[in-house]
């Protein structure tokens, strides 16, 4: 572009886009956004339609998360907007770099309740990690520029634009705002040396892993460390695969649903070293109570979490990337009886899949397909049992290569979170677990599959039942069960179809590994759909209120 | 009940007020009092007296986070006065 000319608000929010490597935006067009979508039109940018915002929304979820890229989506005003809200809660609870850009009506009738207007600015402020209204073109380029710098720093977040139909079509010359230089906390050297001595000092610790590891891409610098220290170590669900499987000392996830020796070597340690987490009830049951006897060492990009629910021995507010290695040392046979006790409470506790019957045992064929899937795959899950049995029977090589909707739990995540996740992954194998509940919710989005033949491979887990919500009437309710049966659900395999989309049925335990290689070796997408026993539950569950170490165990019943 | 008094420095942006007190109401303090004063140099001064029986840092953490507020200090507490809180 020469200087001086002058290009339309709506090709500038598309230049703006594509200067920051942006590929593929996510959205779904009406009437206020309609110049945007215009200037869209033989651009360069990709779009996806989707088929609801919400979906669309999701979707920048799902390539934010696959990829580690800001994902962009796209909403009118009105419907549109308030249709974003979900997704871009999903987004703040799981720290996920999105950018939502929204149409307004004009800022002549901005307040007089037009047609399709909302105050979405307002409507943001609860949903997002910031939020502007463009109320002059020259503000434009600086605010969008502003929007994805924000967006991807610090602890990264939504940022929702929302842009007036007459800002979209004033015309301005398009000039590169300069970058702003983000501020990290920094890290003092008394703080690694107060850490330092506390790890040399502590006999029993253990590490208490969470999402901040992926977001920070400091995997490797974790990994070093663990292997360095030898010291054992949990996840939680947003920080699955950022320890393999095979590590020494790695129990898994911990928490509500997670594997018993995790919960119980938490309890017994002395030293509990968290790393890009957050004590979410979910993870620590009574927080009183939660390894009672340990000191903390919390490190974590986001200040505010430093002792918002446990107060630490040590806070290091900071870049993991760095504070990791800073941490590291070799104390030698230090740990050595502890480790020798986890390594024997991971054996004593491990989990069995030699489970008798016909019936499809969701665990076990999970675990199958974590051992079929290829070194380069992405899983997204829905929210309920099948999420959790995801969580505790499969593995991971990355923590980007499993997608789950963490804080927010919010059921339809999965498949739209998917199709992202193609998108900014095309060579992974993508599949989506998901269950009959949760599948419903987005399930429009099979259009999209359908639209650019994506090759997503869907498993729904099927027990005809809103499975988790079951589960806690019959142990918390009284086996009241109030509205939780779904045994009037279409017949998912027929629905696919419609879409062009081939599926098969699985009913027996004898034919899942037929089930799973025929999903995973069809060309495009597929639709698996197991029927499992439905009187299975999620096992071990610390009741709501109770310690970690007070769990439930397998009490399965037919209901 | 603890009563704190906050002097609050932030940008001058249309929802800034909204996007503060939104902070307040949520994590669980009230406003006593308020008052408010746009400055010229394209700041506004926020003075607010808030109670509540959690700890005044669970508030000024999260304000201190809004990509607007330039800084928040807490002036008087009681009974802790030890948690004054600023942001760098």
């Amino acid at each position: 572009m020469e200087a001086g000319q002058m290009i339309r608000g709506a090709d500038a929010v598309i230049k703006a886009i594509a200067a920051h490597g942006v590929t593929t935006v996510f959205g779904y067009p009406g009437g206020a956004i309609m110049p945007i979508y215009d200037a869209l039109y033989g651009s360069p940018v990709e779009h996806l339609l989707s088929r609801h915002e919400q979906g669309a929304a999701f979707a920048a979820v799902g390539y934010a998360r696959a990829s580690g890229q800001t994902g962009v989506c796209f909403a009118t005003s009105g419907p549109g907007a308030t249709n974003l809200v979900t997704s871009l809660a999903d987004a703040l609870l799981d720290s996920v770099p999105v950018v939502a850009i929204t149409g307004q009506v004009s800022t002549a009738v901005i307040g007089t309740d037009a047609f399709q207007e909302v105050d979405v600015l307002g409507m943001s402020l609860s949903c997002t990690k910031h939020s502007f209204m463009v109320t002059h073109v020259d503000e434009l380029v600086p605010t969008l520029y502003k929007a994805f710098e924000i967006a991807a720093s610090g602890r990264p977040g939504p940022v929702l634009v929302d842009i007036p139909k007459d800002v979209q079509i004033a015309m301005l010359e398009y000039k590169t705002p300069l970058q702003a230089v983000t501020q990290e906390p920094e890290h003092t050297p008394e703080q690694i040396n107060d850490a330092r001595e506390l790890i040399s000092q502590a006999k029993q610790p253990m590490l208490y892993v969470g999402g901040g590891v992926g977001m920070a891409s400091a995997v490797d610098q974790l990994r070093d460390f663990i292997k360095v220290t030898g010291i054992p170590s949990v996840a939680t669900l947003k920080g699955l695969g950022s320890i393999t499987i095979d590590t020494p000392g790695y129990l898994g996830m911990l928490g509500m649903h997670g594997s018993k020796a995790a919960n119980l070597a938490v309890q017994e340690c002395d030293l509990l070293i968290v790393v890009g987490a957050r004590f979410d009830d979910r993870v620590t049951g009574r927080l009183a109570s939660f390894a009672e006897n340990a000191k903390v060492i919390h490190l974590d990009i986001d200040a505010a979490e430093l002792g918002k629910l446990r107060l630490p021995e040590v806070a290091i507010a900071g870049d993991l990337r760095q504070i990791l290695p800073a941490l590291t040392q070799n104390l030698g046979e230090q740990f050595a009886p502890w480790q020798a006790k986890v390594a024997q409470m991971k054996q004593e506790f491990q989990w069995r899949y030699d489970r008798p019957g016909e019936l499809i045992y969701a665990p076990a064929m999970l675990n199958r397909l974590a051992h079929k899937l290829p070194q380069d795959s992405v899983v997204a899950c829905d929210v309920g049992q099948h999420q959790m049995w995801v969580a505790q029977h499969m593995f991971f090589n990355r923590p980007e290569d499993h997608l789950s909707s963490a804080g927010l739990g919010t059921m339809g995540f999965g498949l739209p979170a998917a199709i992202g996740a193609k998108v900014a992954r095309p060579d992974a194998c993508v599949v989506v677990v998901s269950g009959d509940g949760s599948f419903m919710m987005n399930v429009q989005e099979l259009t999209t599959i359908k639209r650019k033949r994506l090759p997503v491979k869907i498993l729904l887990v099927d027990n005809q039942k809103l499975g988790m919500v079951k589960q806690w009437q019959q142990l918390f309710f009284e086996e009241r069960y109030s509205e939780t049966d779904l045994s009037d659900n279409p017949d998912f395999v027929k629905m696919a179809s419609a879409f062009d989309i081939p599926g098969r049925n699985i009913y027996k335990a004898c034919d899942v590994e037929a089930g799973l290689d025929e999903m995973l070796n069809s060309q495009g997408p597929f639709l698996l759909h197991v029927s499992i026993d439905d009187a299975h539950n999620v096992w071990p569950l610390v009741p709501p209120g109770a310690s970690n170490q007070d769990m439930m165990e397998e009490m399965d019943k037919q209901t | 009940m603890n009563n704190y008094s906050l002097a609050l420095n932030v940008q001058q942006r249309p929802e800034v007020l909204e996007r503060v007190l939104r902070v307040v109401r949520h994590r669980g303090f009230k406003v006593a009092n308020l008052s408010m004063q746009l400055n010229s140099n394209n700041s506004t001064s926020i003075d607010m007296l808030v109670h509540s029986e959690r700890e005044i840092g669970l508030l000024t953490n999260q304000i201190n986070k809004l990509i607007d507020v330039i800084d928040c200090r807490v002036l008087l507490s009681s009974p802790t006065a030890e948690l004054v809180q600023q942001k760098g």
